[in-house]
């Protein structure tokens, strides 16, 4: 018998196996950013773009430089740093001095998903972590929000390229969020929800425009590469807690949902897989209790927003969310096998 | 029409078109065939045959050595030449008894069985040497023996494996010879309700069983979902019966064969023809003829391969499906009664093989028809934590490889279960 000439693959089973794989993953989550981005970018202004860009080139360049002084093969190609980059960068008000994306993106990479082991080790959103540092660290050039280019009185090429050279085109303005705190007890939030809807209000870079955080949305669904439940039960949540806090609490659902990080969060922070419960149940007590969380801060705490310190507050839970609601075998009852087998 | 399914598990690319349509074609057996006498789960059959004894197709050549263990024959007429240690599909050793081949194709039959009754039905299982064809080549004799009585006979026509159309084809050829075997196993369990479920995908084949079955078995379309098939899911599926952890299905009165098998009873039965040749699939986008191939056990897959040819360079060899087959180091094993497939696959069609670090996605764990956590086991398990990873429950895992197949880090999943099956055994853990 002839001999075989090349060797073949021995594995276990199984052979065959879906195309998806990490990158493939992570370039999904990349296509879907670009959409937020896009509409920062339109919105304030071509130093939005300069801003993430430097969060994503701080965020590769600590991965690459952590593996090269521990000597550990280079990890970027897996793309995952520029997707935290990139959130990073969303998550950053427009006009932040160009060391805030620096240093968030080593702090980052560097002490939150490094140093625990890098992909999948960490044991918390490292976007969430470096804006909580970041807020903590630089709180007045953090809660500087602008109002977007009016573009009605024509193109200004300064205001398009303000932040780069003249700080004074801008024009500050407040958050929806301040305004829903102060109205709180009122029963009705002075807010304009087309406003809000398209983004035409003071955020930060990603998070304002709900028309492209829901074509990421549905982006992400249809490659089934985030769970539904967590969107869902995370806005779900929000809605119901807005209800049961505020006063007149439907004129609240509306604006707690299309304000600050809420959509931006849901979408993409609670969804990142290493830092979101492992099972089903889990997963919804997870979104549900991430809602409830947000609106506590909101209502009830010091700050206007709460989406990033629920998003932190949630992942630390979720080592105690999976040890708690373990997925039960099919067939598998809880004193297994003591009492004899009986036929039924 | 409204199909029954299971709960959760995977839609893999099916591939079936490759060789459904192509009706079996025989494939001649060469100068030799090796006749494993391991060809079974349980003890390997004891050679009756020595060189230089003349055999004819159908003759005994080996002997079942133990309860569980099942009676190997010859395919070919001739002479045998040697019995000597050759190497099995799953890569070890065991003995072959080598038969030249006089081209004759002489027949040497049991007497077909007048009045099948339960117990000569189950004790011309074990003279003809039937095993479970669906791969896991359980001596048949030793299931129809189980001790609880049995409501619901399960036959398991989904073919739910990739590629895979040899059980499509005999449905669609043989019905009637399936429909009768089914009543033999019927017969011998003493099964008040006998049920077969076909997959969505075959719809004429379970029109064909339909037709061949009148009134008495009951024919039910099952979703096309892979582990279809899979013994507890196929209970659940067709009767919403859960098969308690740990136990066998006999235990809540149900038992599920595969239709091959009771095809193969119903030819023992009724012509007295031991188990010695079955369909084999030859497919894979490497094959240039891929179809189904009527094949005697102890040809090599080398032929087999040559006989469907080959088109392009393929870097695996699966006996069986692609989800649950043994992949093999050569082409040089010999077909066995169990051997469903030759699968030759290509670069492009065979899952990555350099495993990632895990981004914990749960995948894994939101497929799996146990409902298990497979990265919890992966990650325990490659630490040494036996009794933490026990938690998990690994010895439940019906290695489907749903896991495996959805992991986008292309982790060996199923190979961690299995190291922690083994390794919680060996620890005494359980």
């Amino acid at each position: 018998m002839p001999e075989v000439k090349e060797k073949l693959i021995v594995t276990s089973s199984p052979h065959v196996g879906s195309a998806l794989t990490t990158k493939k993953i992570m370039l999904h989550v990349i296509i879907a950013l670009c959409f937020p981005l896009i509409a920062g970018v339109v919105l304030y202004g071509f130093y939005a773009l300069f801003v993430v860009l430097l969060a994503v080139a701080s965020s590769v360049g600590s991965e690459w430089f952590y593996n090269l002084i521990r000597k550990k093969p280079d990890t970027t190609g897996d793309l995952s740093a520029i997707v935290t980059g990139m959130i990073l960068g969303l998550n950053l008000p427009p006009t932040v001095p160009f060391y805030v994306p620096l240093i968030g993106g080593i702090v980052a990479i560097m002490l939150v998903k490094m140093l625990f082991g890098g992909l999948g080790k960490n044991f918390a959103n490292p976007a969430a972590t470096a804006r909580v540092f970041l807020l903590l660290a630089w709180g007045t050039q953090m809660m500087t929000f602008i109002a977007p280019i009016d573009y009605s009185s024509g193109v200004a090429a300064a205001r398009l390229f303000a932040g780069f050279v003249d700080e004074t085109a801008y024009v500050t303005s407040a958050t929806p969020l301040a305004v829903i705190k102060g109205a709180a007890a009122t029963g009705s939030a002075d807010v304009n929800l087309l406003d809000m809807f398209l983004g035409n209000i003071g955020g930060t870079i990603g998070e304002t425009c709900k028309i492209a955080l829901i074509a990421s949305l549905i982006y992400l669904l249809i490659f089934k590469i985030i769970d539904w439940k967590i969107p869902v039960g995370y806005f779900l949540s929000v809605a119901f807690f807005s209800l049961v806090f505020y006063k007149d609490g439907w004129n609240f659902i509306l604006p707690n949902l299309m304000s600050g990080g809420v959509m931006f969060a849901g979408i993409f922070m609670l969804t990142d897989y290493t830092t979101s419960p492992d099972t089903r149940l889990g997963t919804w007590i997870f979104a549900v209790g991430a809602g409830l969380m947000t609106l506590l801060i909101r209502r009830y705490g010091g700050m206007n927003e709460g989406a990033s310190f629920a998003v932190l507050l949630m992942n630390l839970l979720v080592p105690l969310i999976d040890k708690g609601f373990k997925s039960r075998p099919f067939g598998y009852k809880k004193p297994p096998k003591k009492p004899k087998g009986e036929a039924v | 029409m409204k199909t029954k399914t299971f709960r959760y598990g995977i839609h893999p690319e099916e591939r079936k078109e490759l060789s459904k349509d192509k009706p079996v074609v025989p494939i001649e057996a060469g100068e030799f065939v090796r006749i494993p006498l391991s060809q079974h789960i349980g003890a390997p059959a004891e050679a009756v045959v020595k060189a230089g004894d003349k055999v004819k197709a159908g003759s005994l050549v080996g002997k079942a050595g133990a309860i569980v263990s099942a009676n190997v024959f010859s395919s070919v007429s001739g002479e045998v030449a040697a019995i000597e240690s050759g190497e099995t599909v799953s890569g070890g050793k065991c003995l072959h008894v080598v038969i030249k081949n006089d081209f004759e194709y002489s027949e040497e039959r049991l007497e077909p069985l007048g009045s099948p009754t339960r117990e000569n039905i189950i004790g011309r299982a074990r003279e003809a040497g039937i095993v479970g064809m669906g791969g896991a080549a359980f001596p048949f004799d030793v299931k129809l023996s189980v001790k609880n009585p049995i409501q619901t006979l399960l036959i398991n026509g989904s073919e739910c494996e990739p590629y895979i159309t040899a059980d499509y084809r005999l449905m669609m050829d043989n019905a009637e010879g399936i429909v009768r075997g089914v009543e033999l196993v019927a017969k011998a369990l003493n099964a008040a309700d006998t049920v077969i479920g076909v997959e969505s995908n075959k719809r004429d084949a379970y029109e064909a069983l339909k037709k061949a079955a009148g009134g008495g078995i009951r024919v039910e379309l099952l979703k096309t979902k892979y582990p279809q098939g899979g013994e507890k899911q196929l209970i659940y599926a067709l009767t919403r019966k859960k098969v308690p952890a740990g136990k066998l299905p006999g235990d809540i009165g149900c038992i599920v064969t595969n239709c091959q098998t009771a095809y193969a009873l119903h030819e023992a039965v009724d012509f007295g023809k031991p188990l010695y040749e079955r369909v084999v699939t030859v497919s894979g986008l490497a094959v240039a003829r891929p179809g189904n191939y009527f094949v005697k056990t102890g040809m090599t897959f080398e032929e087999l391969a040559d006989a469907a040819g080959i088109r392009s360079q393929y870097v695996k060899a699966v006996q069986g499906g692609p989800m649950m087959g043994i992949s093999m180091h050569s082409l040089k094993p010999s077909v066995t009664k169990s051997s469903g497939a030759l699968l030759l696959l290509t670069e492009e069609e065979i899952r990555g093989i350099e495993p990632t670090p895990c981004i914990n996605c749960a995948r894994c764990a939101s497929v799996c028809p146990m409902s298990l956590m497979p990265m919890k086991t992966d990650a325990l398990i490659l630490k040494d934590k036996v009794v933490e990873a026990k938690a998990y429950h690994p010895e439940l895992c019906i290695e489907c490889g749903c896991c495996a197949f959805v992991c986008p880090a292309k982790r060996p999943l199923v190979q961690s279960q299995r190291l922690a099956k083994k390794l919680i055994k060996n620890s005494g853990a359980r």
